[in-house]
């Protein structure tokens, strides 16, 4: 024992744990709650206006009743996505985070029992749109399926090197706006070289939700991953 | 600027433990931070002790951070190693093949705490 300096009295503990622990806890139940309803639910990640809401309501355009879908919509401010969303007649839920730059698993536990209310016969897809935010969505798990970025030829094909985080742990890689090649120095080929780089198992999509170019991929990726063998599991358990 | 979120997450996780140990004072707390881990530890150890100084157990406390190297497997050739001081290899220090798988890299953790 020693008396000198008092190092008696000292406790180490090994921690080793997340420090999210408690957000991916909230995660797990949150991916429960998701099953309980029948669905699946996609994390959609992107830098501000790289087209996630207009890519929302192309899908739901696109996807007719054949596919129940419901939304989450993350922002810092105002319930406009929400809006669009349910003048499509699908069911939306607003969280506006009040300045924090991200989704955590607490506020979308929140939207998923509002969404559960809306929606008493359950959902195929549960979308929850991320805060426009390149950096820090990806550090939280939300207790979604599958996480999809974004990127938009506008931003440039720079960005998957720059911002790795979001792509290292996504599944899909979608770039958006691909009606705007002629008119910006945006290399494909880079994009794709630096995601893959980052991410091998990336699935990349190019489309554009204005005139409809390589929707039909975005859109059998969903029928597939709403039939997928998984989900059938979950859901008869559910 | 997630790094507050995270030093709150960090916070309350050394609060709750200290509380349950019976500390009076968290001494230094050690946590692993990936270079893939998307947060910039500055300003993470801004908000932390930012945070910190608002509570008396924790007003002295010293925050370590260790960066772990990145793992990366070689599709080509299958060669794993570990980046020295580099973290963003590109080419294999084997074959020379440019497909290369990081391993880790996104950690996060809270590995010790020291109290009294």
């Amino acid at each position: 024992m020693c008396e000198e300096c008092g190092c008696a009295n000292r406790k180490i503990l090994h921690v080793n744990k997340a420090v999210l622990a408690a957000n991916d806890a909230m995660a797990g139940l949150n991916r429960k709650r998701i099953e309980a309803m029948g669905a699946v639910a996609i994390n959609l990640m992107s830098s501000p206006g790289s087209g996630k809401t207009t890519l929302l309501e192309k899908t739901i355009d696109l996807v007719g009743d054949s596919l129940k879908i419901g939304v989450i919509e993350g922002d810092i401010e105002t319930d406009r996505d929400a809006a669009r969303i349910r003048a499509r007649g699908i069911p939306a839920v607003q969280l506006t985070t009040g300045g924090a730059c991200h989704l955590d698993a607490p506020l979308v536990h929140r939207g998923l029992y509002e969404l559960e209310v809306q929606t008493p016969c359950g959902l195929d897809i549960i979308f929850i749109e991320n805060v426009g935010n390149l950096v820090c969505p990806a550090s939280f798990s939300l207790g979604e399926h599958k996480r999809v970025v974004l990127l938009s030829v506008p931003e440039g094909s720079d960005k998957p090197a720059k911002y790795p985080r979001a792509f290292m742990g996504s599944q899909v890689f979608v770039i958006t706006k691909t009606d705007l090649m002629p008119y910006f120095d945006f290399s494909l080929a880079e994009a794709e070289k630096e995601a893959l780089r980052l991410n091998p198992r990336l699935n990349i999509l190019c489309l554009s939700s204005v005139n409809g170019d390589g929707m039909d991929g975005w859109i059998d990726y969903l029928n597939k991953l709403v039939n997928s063998p998984a989900r059938t599991r979950a859901r008869v358990v559910a | 600027m997630h790094e507050l979120s995270l030093a709150q997450a960090l916070i309350d996780e050394v609060l709750r433990l200290s509380a349950e140990h019976g500390a009076k004072k968290v001494l230094r707390v050690d946590v692993m931070i990936g270079a893939f881990s998307g947060v910039v530890q500055d300003s993470f150890r801004f908000c932390f002790e930012t945070l910190a100084s608002a509570c008396e157990s924790t007003v002295d406390t010293a925050l370590m951070i260790e960066t772990p190297p990145v793992s990366y497997l070689c599709i080509g050739c299958g060669h794993a190693f570990k980046a020295d001081k580099d973290m963003r290899v590109v080419i294999c220090p084997s074959c020379h093949g440019g497909e290369l798988f990081p391993q880790g890299g996104d950690e996060l953790l809270l590995v010790r705490i020291e109290m009294e």
